[in-house]
């Protein structure tokens, strides 16, 4: 409501919508809070803002306004808060609660899993409450993480086992030699045979221990590092070099060829030692008379390197199997060897991303080692890392259990030609 | 003298040592903190006439190669109190130069290239056999001929580094790149004993050591060609240690 009213220098009222001037208005034309008991036609009370000031010939002009609605509008404003925001603040308070109780259980589910794992519970997994949320996203990745962990496991106590295995054996014979040696040699030429031939046997323990720590340090993918360009025409000339005399001094015919590829992206002293290793047994396995051929040509996805010989070869059914660690053909078990010499291939061949293909070359066996020129993945080392982090509580667990269990029959390790993985 | 039968090379069985080690009572510093390792490693290096002085920690060893005079280091890496690689790093720091054999149970090839950026010069892995570290030791005392001449000679043979071929009494002998490399290599170290692991390395430069006999297929091609039937053979095996070129006298 709005008033306006001009007195008379008496105080009577001229004209306007107020009878008597506000009590205790002061005609400075300053804005005062006063009290309004009546108006023109009503007596009423109620507070308003109003300014008044006395004309030249004496009279006064008073404007005013009522904010009897503003007040009203701040009691309004006051009941609504308290009536809606204290409950709803009481609420979102209880709702932060419980969601952060319900945060609290399952990171305490959680950590009690991670207990039973760090305890050596390699089977426990991470609670899924199958609510598609943030922390099944999570905990579903790191069960993946834990069932990769768990069958790298089981492929290690397997190896370890093999391990056991194929050095007890030379171990046992050494042994053996000693103890005859010392018991039955007459003369010191018998004793220094006895010990040569158990030197050998020392020998051959140690390259199986050597072709582990090598292939240990191929997969824990440090050799990243030593990533170049490199030129397959010239590292497959040089292997043949390398090997040619050996062939010819096995009466084996050594065919060496190069077609033009591009450069592919690896590790030449590693790419070298795979292909020699493979070289080595391709010599090794054929018999005097036959033929290895040695060639790198460009193939639809990348160089391929391709080794052939006319060997026993190997069967189908056991060319997944020969890349296991230790894996022997029984045919070829008396030849000499770490049995490891593909395990090291295939280590290099994953640290590269490439594919390694067993096939047969009727007869003979032919391994095709595929490169690619950039690598497909990258993802490779930082699984390896999280790996090497999470290796010194397995490896504790190992050394706890390796004594008591025994996981009799294993399945090995799972690799088909083509898919190394 | 008898024949290898994988190689035909001449066998020596003879005791070579005093023949093939000119530079014994050279004084050795070993740093090994295993009684057994240093045991053995001390007898067999004071059988051929070194003089050996052995330590057995870090900081003994670091004090004893500062004080005493000696013409070659032999240290484990893995030494209680402190690592091999901080005491080759503090000897050269303080400009001591001799000659450093790092001998350790960590092969792996980043150790080993730290081991010889920190200042070694030579690395042998635990386990070894004593012949390989007796080898190496000899190629530290006695850097390789380093000459600029064009052509090396030693007894009736000589070989051409620039065309690449080996000449004996006025019968040229063609040579492949590897012969080549593998005859230098010899000719350059006469009457040393170089083991197969050291030719993988240095000729070859390989880190990694082939499961068959390649190093004594390629030394076989090269003697047969340098040593004609009625020559006198100058490639010899050396039975259970490697090989050497004989300088005849």
């Amino acid at each position: 409501m709005i008033f306006a009213a001009l007195f008379a220098p008496d105080g009577s009222p001229i004209a306007g919508n107020l009878r008597h001037i506000p009590a205790g208005l002061v005609a400075d034309g300053e804005v005062h809070s006063v009290s309004l008991t009546s108006t023109a036609k009503h007596s009423i009370n109620q507070p308003i803002l109003a300014a008044a000031r006395r004309l030249t010939d004496g009279k006064m002009l008073v404007f005013g306004r009522g904010i009897r609605v503003l007040t009203s509008l701040e009691n309004i404003v006051e009941h609504a808060l308290m009536l809606g925001a204290i409950p709803a603040i009481g609420l979102v308070m209880a709702a932060g609660l419980w969601l952060s109780r319900q945060a609290q259980w399952r990171i305490k589910a959680v950590n009690q899993s991670i207990e039973r794992i760090m305890e050596g519970d390699v089977h426990e997994r991470l609670p899924v409450e199958h609510i598609a949320d943030d922390f099944d996203h999570l905990a579903n990745g790191v069960n993946r993480m834990l069932a990769e962990i768990e069958s790298l496991l089981a492929e290690v106590q397997g190896v370890g086992d093999n391990i056991a295995h194929d050095l007890r054996t030379p171990l046992a014979r050494v042994r053996a030699l000693l103890e005859r040696g010392r018991d039955k040699a007459k003369t010191k030429e018998d004793l220094i045979a006895v010990t040569d031939r158990a030197i050998v046997g020392l020998d051959q323990a140690q390259s199986i221990i050597t072709a582990l720590l090598r292939i240990g340090e191929i997969e824990s993918g440090q050799r990243r590092s030593g990533f170049g360009d490199v030129d397959l025409i010239e590292m497959v000339q040089e292997a043949g070099e390398l090997y040619g005399p050996m062939a010819e001094a096995k009466q084996i015919r050594f065919a060496v060829q190069s077609d033009p590829t591009p450069l592919v992206h690896g590790d030449r002293d590693l790419l070298i030692e795979a292909i020699a290793n493979l070289l080595d047994n391709a010599i090794k396995f054929t018999p005097s008379g036959g033929a290895v051929s040695f060639e790198v040509m460009g193939g639809a996805e990348g160089p391929v390197i391709r080794i052939s010989d006319t060997g026993p070869g190997i069967p189908p059914e056991e060319r997944a199997a020969v890349m296991r660690r230790f894996y022997r053909i029984d045919k070829s078990r008396h030849i000499h060897g770490s049995g490891l010499g593909l395990s090291i291939v295939l280590a290099i061949i994953k640290l590269h991303d490439f594919d390694i293909i067993v096939g047969d070359a009727q007869p003979g066996c032919s391994f095709e080692l595929r490169c690619y020129a950039t690598p497909r993945s990258e993802i490779e080392p930082v699984r390896i890392r999280t790996l090497k982090r999470l290796m010194p509580p397995i490896t504790r667990w190992i050394r706890h259990r390796g004594d008591e269990t025994d996981l009799g029959e294993r399945k090995g390790r799972p690799v088909t030609p083509g898919q190394a993985d | 003298m008898n024949f290898d039968g994988n190689t035909n090379t001449p066998v020596v069985n003879e005791d070579i040592s005093e023949h093939l080690f000119p530079t014994s009572r050279a004084r050795i510093l070993l740093i090994e903190d295993d009684p057994e390792i240093a045991e053995e490693v001390t007898n067999e290096l004071v059988d051929r006439a070194y003089v050996v002085e052995h330590v057995a920690t870090g900081p003994q060893g670091g004090e004893e190669a500062r004080r005493g005079r000696y013409d070659l280091l032999i240290i484990d890496l893995l030494l209680p109190g402190c690592d091999g690689f901080s005491i080759i790093q503090d000897l050269r720091r303080d400009g001591i130069q001799m000659p450093v054999l790092v001998v350790s149970a960590l092969g792996a090839v980043n150790d080993r290239v730290r081991g010889l950026k920190v200042g070694g010069d030579d690395y042998v892995t635990k386990p070894f056999a004593l012949p390989e570290l007796v080898a190496r030791v000899e190629a530290l005392l006695r850097r390789p001929l380093d000459t600029r001449a064009t052509t090396l000679r030693v007894g009736p043979l000589e070989l051409d580094l620039i065309e690449r071929v080996a000449k004996r009494e006025g019968r040229t002998i063609e040579l492949s790149k590897s012969e080549f490399k593998l005859l230098e290599y010899f000719m350059r170290r006469p009457d040393r004993v170089v083991t197969r692991d050291m030719l993988l390395e240095d000729v070859w430069h390989y880190r990694f050591l082939p499961q068959t006999n390649l190093v004594d297929v390629h030394i076989g091609r090269l003697r047969r060609k340098i040593d004609g039937p009625n020559e006198e053979p100058l490639l010899l095996s050396v039975r259970g240690m490697g090989f050497y070129f004989r300088e005849p006298n």
